[in-house]
């Protein structure tokens, strides 16, 4: 049950970026991340600033040069059904539309989806962790099948997004504004480790909200997809899952993006599995040693160590269909 | 007018909100921007612990409810508990399961994960709002021929589910069936038959009923 | 004397045709009011603090933040006089549950996750729950443990002071099995594991009571309000006569609504507290910790096979989690049943865990079984070189091995393993190719069979009206399963009025008469035979009424679809022109249930075959497709009893691919108490493709409706067919379900090692 908060309908982005640099404030969009972490206590809120008034942040627009302009409050299905976003961008699209159901991709937000709080079950139960100011993570002696295998340090969340990935490969840009006016911050650049931080997952600094994600033209022969893995068929998180965005040329792999999900507190880009590829001509063979590079270094916990032949099998069955 | 609208909708499936948008947008425009200004005038005003309510209006089955909602009240909550509107289930109440599946501008989505605040200013159709007065509407008498459930209770989101998966694709692919019923749980484990009724409601609303 | 005595029926009108509901408008317009739906004038909601903790000590429960908080109309705790009622009673008291301990409804020690604290009654849920989160209660938090295995050795936290193990272990034992492991030419032994299992229907527990002086009434989602009045009379101290529970509608239970809860017997006391009646329905998150499960089992199976597929030995060791109050769950039962077998013994311990009790679950013990005994079937097969259906076919048992060898009433397991391999393709498509990778397909079969329960007692009542319409009048609940429109379907048969002009009047202690809750696949096995014998005695007494009229022997007459013929057919009377019932009104039939055969066995028979494939790069595992066959006797509605197969199906996929309930060692909570982390089949999850096919045997003697109950064999064997052609696709045996990709790969991983 949801406690006591009031409600504002903000009528600009300055109004709700004035509003939400207060503490016990929130921003609401699509909602579905964020009336889930209330109604189990995972957050408090005193008010909740509704950005859903704003036109400015609604819908995907053409972007210079043959890119495109995503704004925040676009919703999941929207992404996953836009025409060029399916021939340009095909990765996107096929985050977009993995994601939970029908239901949540009609509600559920870009902007919302990169912003969404962690899935660990600890954080979301009623185990003060922490990320919610407790001194244990429950995941180190507790089940850790769904926690991370890179990345992790006094947290071993996995980030529970799959559009970030698929943004991430495509070395998409994310629009921020706060009280101070608007920066620019690469997607690679926007989530945080719980080294840098154990209360937050990105850049994003009170008050400051996101409002426009920037896809740059897609590049000549570029190939892109994303793939998967869940315990089942809607409603579910990855268990892992790779976002890979290829630009061929003379049957040459000229650059690439490999980005996991699932296996890191923040979308996990491979360049090991990158530079293994780069440079080659996309087979199996290639597939199989950008595979193995991508595992490299991981230190999985007691219960996870099967998500290493896991990213190597999504990464080896993904090159090779892209090759296809 | 707006009742005109609606007849003429439920006599060609035509989308409402879609029919707004290209005749008349500037009219529904305003009309959605006005609440909001009320409702943050209202918040504005009042924290009371026990207080704290805000005016709103929803629009429901094609009928205007004014009502004063506390902000934290979900829109299944006031369907419900407020008004009534018992064919709309609350099950998980986390967006987790689809019982409480409405159309909110044509859209399903998950009455328990929607403020009423929020659905202020849309189209909102419910269960009760896909029958033909006492007759059944064609999605609904699909699942009766095909017994497409069995202790009923998620039955009611699974039919708006699959009203919003046929209106934007009539004749849906397996594949798309799955997918358009894939956010409503069915604990009873009706899939199968729900995939056969999904396709002869299909059938039902080609053949114009 | 007309004949009452029911005779098999011959060719039926309605029975066994797949007819939709008779209250399928309601359930699909939304106008189907469950008990979730209820609202009563000047109603108050109720919230319930719950236990935060794995194992505790109540130190103190202050309630005074929540008694100011708004809209609050009462709180009520262990400190109240009103709260002071037993639960989970010892032996030797009433209503035993066999608890080591005596509880009680908010009993300070706190032996698992969710146990109940205090409750508040408020004006709106809202204010409900900020009260709940207003009362500030200190514990002394105790060492938990949630793990049996864990829980049995020396040093363990202790759940119940008496010992974590319930009770000594129970042997059963026929032959000599060491004689038997001697005399086989292949012994095989495997330890087999599965999970615990959440119910989860879609509508979650919870009760409407209201009082009107000292008459209780209670609208309650259950599987049959008479399992409900009487526990609830007793703990309020009433007389049956004043406890009136109503079930009309209900959102599924799945054997977690058999019981009484807490909640319902809060919100009584609290409503008796308030004068004014209350609604306590549990949230989700609640229903996981609290209302059942069903218990994660660990099977060790050692069986010896001759090389001529004959079966030597059996042998079961078995261990159960209770949870932290005496529930428990045997699974032995096909072990020493299924299979023609000499020497068979049985051992099955259970152990405390501090975590919700369970309760039962569809089939309580049976998949667990079939998940160790018909993957160990297979893996004889394949050791001896036999077909697994062939093998199947060569062991199964035509007599009732576990009572004497009685016969069965009838018994059709070799047509359920041929027809159902025919329909399969199964010779076929063991033979097609597997594939090459990533994905390869496999597929697999497994036998099983319910143990039915008794019949008796059950009375319904059948009235006629002047103008030929009637009424019916049951106890049974309809859980979903299609039981108002099955028992209608047998008043129609008898007294040819079609479904729309019979009114149903059900599972209301108030105004229909007693029969035990539906659960072990009982209620048609039950209660239709007594609704048929409602039907005849109706159709005895309308036959002497015309006798009367027409000045015939009532032997010259029949009852043919709603009216009257003589023989030869010359003389028709239609009901409405029967003076004698314009007379009186209505004509009642009282139908009692007869009893049990005595010296034959009654048991439902099934096979399901499944075709999955398994991805050998990601562990990813789809189920391809399903055929059941069922030998549940007689098919009463073709339609309702598919979907009642088809719903088995599915929750099989879910105990077999995604379903587990996962404790948090450290802490003993509950990590997953959500329906996004613990996970229920979706749509994408299950085949489109499911066929069923009904055996039916014509049994004339397990009842007079020739019927033996769908409900549970839907759902036995489904997890053991996948994985066995889970194993069939890869050539790994996965023990330990359910078979996730994590556990798929772990595997995978363990054979690339070995090379």
């Amino acid at each position: 049950m949801l406690s006591q908060f009031s409600y504002q309908r903000a009528a600009s982005i300055k109004e709700a970026a004035e509003a939400a640099s207060r503490p016990d404030v929130r921003i609401l969009a699509g909602g579905t991340d964020l009336l889930g972490c209330l109604r189990n206590q995972v957050l408090q809120a005193n008010r909740l600033v509704s950005l859903n008034g704003l036109s400015a942040l609604k819908g995907i627009r053409q972007g210079p040069g043959g890119g495109l302009r995503l704004g925040a409050l676009t919703t999941l299905t929207e992404i996953a059904e836009h025409r060029q976003i399916l021939d340009s961008y095909s990765v996107l699209a096929q985050a977009a539309a993995s994601v939970g159901s029908p239901q949540l991709r009609n509600q559920g937000t870009l902007g919302g989806n990169l912003c969404q709080r962690p899935r660990c079950w600890y954080f979301r139960g009623d185990f003060k962790c922490r990320r919610k100011g407790g001194d244990t993570c429950f995941a180190e002696g507790g089940d850790s099948q769904l926690h991370c295998i890179f990345g992790g340090a006094s947290c071993y969340m996995v980030h529970p997004s799959d559009t970030a990935p698929a943004l991430v490969a495509l070395d998409a840009k994310v629009s921020i504004t706060g009280r101070r006016g608007t920066r620019l911050v690469p997607l690679s650049s926007f989530f945080v480790l719980p080294a840098d931080s154990l209360v937050k997952e990105t850049v994003l600094q009170p008050g400051e909200i996101v409002t426009e994600i920037l896809l740059d033209p897609p590049q000549p022969g570029a190939r892109s997809a994303y793939r998967k893995v869940r315990e089942r068929g809607a409603f579910d998180f990855a268990l892992a899952g790779a976002a890979i965005v290829v630009a061929m040329a003379e049957g040459k792999v000229r650059t690439a993006r490999v980005v996991l999900s699932g296996v890191a507190p923040v979308p996990w880009r491979s360049t090991d599995a990158e530079k293994t590829i780069i440079g080659k001509p996309l087979d199996a063979a290639v597939a199989v040693a950008a595979a193995a590079a991508a595992v490299k270094g991981a230190s999985p916990l007691a219960d996870n160590g099967y998500k290493v032949p896991l990213v190597r099998g999504i990464l080896e069955e993904t090159l090779t269909a892209l090759a296809a | 007018m707006r009742k005109s609208i609606r007849e003429r909708e439920s006599r060609t499936g035509l989308s409402r909100r879609r029919f707004f948008n290209s005749v008349a947008s500037g009219a529904a425009e305003a009309a959605i921007l006005t609440v909001p200004g009320a409702v943050a005038a209202e918040a504005a005003v009042g924290q009371a612990a026990d207080g704290n309510m805000v005016k709103t209006v929803l629009d429901i089955n094609g009928r205007s409810h004014s009502l004063s909602v506390e902000p934290r009240w979900t829109l299944l909550y006031v369907l419900r508990d407020r008004l009534g509107l018992m064919g709309t289930k609350a099950s998980c109440e986390r967006g987790e399961c689809g019982a409480c599946t409405v159309l909110i501008d044509g859209a399903a989505r998950y009455a328990c994960m929607t403020l009423a605040v929020e659905a202020t200013g849309a189209e909102i159709t419910t269960v009760e709002g896909l029958m033909r007065g006492e007759e059944l509407g064609p999605v609904q008498q699909a699942f009766v021929e095909e017994d497409a459930f069995q202790c009923g209770h998620c039955t009611s989101g699974q039919v708006v589910s699959v009203e919003a998966l046929l209106r934007k694709t009539p004749q849906p692919s397996i594949e798309q069936i799955r997918e358009g019923v894939s956010g409503n749980v069915c604990r009873c484990g009706a899939y199968a038959n729900i995939f056969r009724a999904v396709q002869k409601a299909a059938e039902l609303r080609k053949g114009g009923r | 004397m007309p004949e009452t005595t029911a005779k098999p029926w011959g060719e039926t009108k309605f029975v066994g045709k797949p007819i939709p509901r008779v209250d399928g408008y309601e359930r699909v317009s939304g106008t189907a009011e469950y008990p979730s739906d209820v609202v009563l004038p000047n109603m108050l909601h109720a919230a319930i603090l719950r236990c935060p903790h794995g194992q505790a000590q109540v130190k103190r429960v202050d309630l005074a933040k929540a008694r100011e908080m708004p809209g609050v109309r009462a709180v009520l705790s262990d400190a109240d006089k009103e709260a002071q009622i037993p639960w989970y009673a010892p032996p030797g008291s009433p209503g035993s549950t066999g608890s080591p301990t005596a509880s009680r409804l908010f009993d300070p020690h706190c032996r698992f996750e969710g146990e109940e604290i205090a409750a508040v009654a408020a004006e709106t849920p809202q204010q409900a729950w900020d009260a709940v989160r207003a009362i500030r209660a200190e514990y002394n938090v105790l060492p938990s443990v949630v793990d049996m295995e864990e829980a049995l050795k020396p040093g363990a936290p202790a759940v119940q002071e008496s010992g974590n193990r319930w009770g000594a272990p129970r042997e059963t034992k026929r032959g000599d099995v060491a004689q038997g492991f001697a005399e086989a030419d292949v012994v095989l032994e495997e330890t087999y594991r599965t999970s615990c299992e959440i119910h989860t229907p879609s509508e979650i527990h919870g009760s409407v009571v209201r009082w009107d002086g000292d008459h209780l009434t209670v609208w309650d989602t259950n599987q049959g309000p008479f399992g409900i009045q009487a526990p609830l009379a007793a703990a309020m101290s009433l007389p049956l006569s004043k406890v009136r529970v109503i079930s009309h509608y209900m959102g599924g239970g799945f054997g977690s609504k058999l019981n009484l809860g807490k909640y319902t017997v809060i919100a009584a006391v609290l409503a008796r507290k308030t004068g004014r009646p209350v609604r306590l329905f549990l949230t989700r998150e609640e229903s996981f910790r609290a209302v059942g499960n069903r218990p994660a089992h660990i099977m060790k199976l050692k069986a010896g096979v001759k090389k001529d597929g004959t079966l030597t030995a059996l042998q079961l060791t078995g261990l159960g989690e209770v949870g932290a109050y005496p529930a428990g769950t045997s699974v032995g039962y096909q072990v020493g049943d299924l299979y023609r077998c000499p020497n068979v013994l049985i051992s099955e311990s259970q152990a405390f865990i501090n975590a919700g009790p369970n309760r039962a679950f569809r089939a309580p013990g049976f998949p667990q079984c079939s998940w160790a005994l018909e993957q160990m079937m297979d893996a004889l097969a394949e050791k001896i070189g036999m077909d697994p259906v062939e093998f199947r076919i060569k062991n199964y048992s035509a007599v009732c091995q576990m009572q004497q060898n009685k016969p069965y009433t009838s018994a059709g397991l070799r047509e359920c393993l041929t027809e159902g391999a025919r329909a399969f393709n199964w010779k076929d498509a063991r033979l097609r190719s597997k594939g090459s990778g990533p994905w390869v397909r496999g597929v697999g079969v497994a036998a099983g069979m319910w143990g039915s329960q008794s019949g008796p007692p059950s009375t319904v009542r059948v009235s006629l009206y002047p103008d030929g319409s009637a009424s019916l009048n049951m106890g049974a609940a309809d859980l979903g399963t299609g039981t108002k429109t099955v028992m209608a379907l047998v008043v129609a048969e008898e007294l040819g009025v079609p479904l729309d002009r019979i009114q149903i009047e059900n599972a209301d202690t108030g105004t229909t008469e007693f029969t035990r809750p539906s659960g072990g696949s009982k209620t048609v096995f039950a209660d239709s035979p007594a609704v048929r014998s409602a039907a005849l005695e109706v159709k005895a007494r309308v036959l002497e009424m015309a006798a009367a009229q027409l000045k015939l022997p009532v032997t010259d007459l029949a009852f043919q679809e709603g009216a009257i013929v003589a023989q030869g057919g010359t003389r028709k009377l239609a009901v409405r022109e029967l003076t004698q019932l314009r007379a009186q009104q209505v004509v009642v039939g009282v139908g009692v249930r007869g009893p049990d055969p005595v010296d034959k066995v009654v048991r439902p028979f099934v096979a399901q075959f499944a075709e999955v494939e398994v991805n050998i790069r990601t562990g990813e595992t789809r189920v391809l497709r399903l055929v059941a066959a069922h030998d549940s006797g007689r098919v009463m509605d073709l339609l309702t009893y598919r979907s009642q197969v088809i719903g088995g199906l599915t929750m099989g996929i879910g105990f077999a691919l995604t379903e587990r309930r996962i404790m948090d060692a450290v802490t003993g909570k509950m990590a997953n108490a959500n329906c996004h982390d613990y996970k229920i089949p979706t749509a994408k999850d299950v085949p489109a493709d499911k066929t069923v096919i009904p055996i039916d045997l014509h049994d004339t003697e397990c009842n007079t409706t020739g019927t033996k109950g769908i409900g549970e064999p839907a759902t036995i064997p489904t997890a053991a067919a996948i994985a066995n052609a889970f194993y069939h696709a890869t050539g790994i045996r996965i023990t330990a379900a359910p078979i996730t990709p994590a556990n798929v790969l772990t595997l995978l991983e363990e054979r690339r090692k070995r090379g």
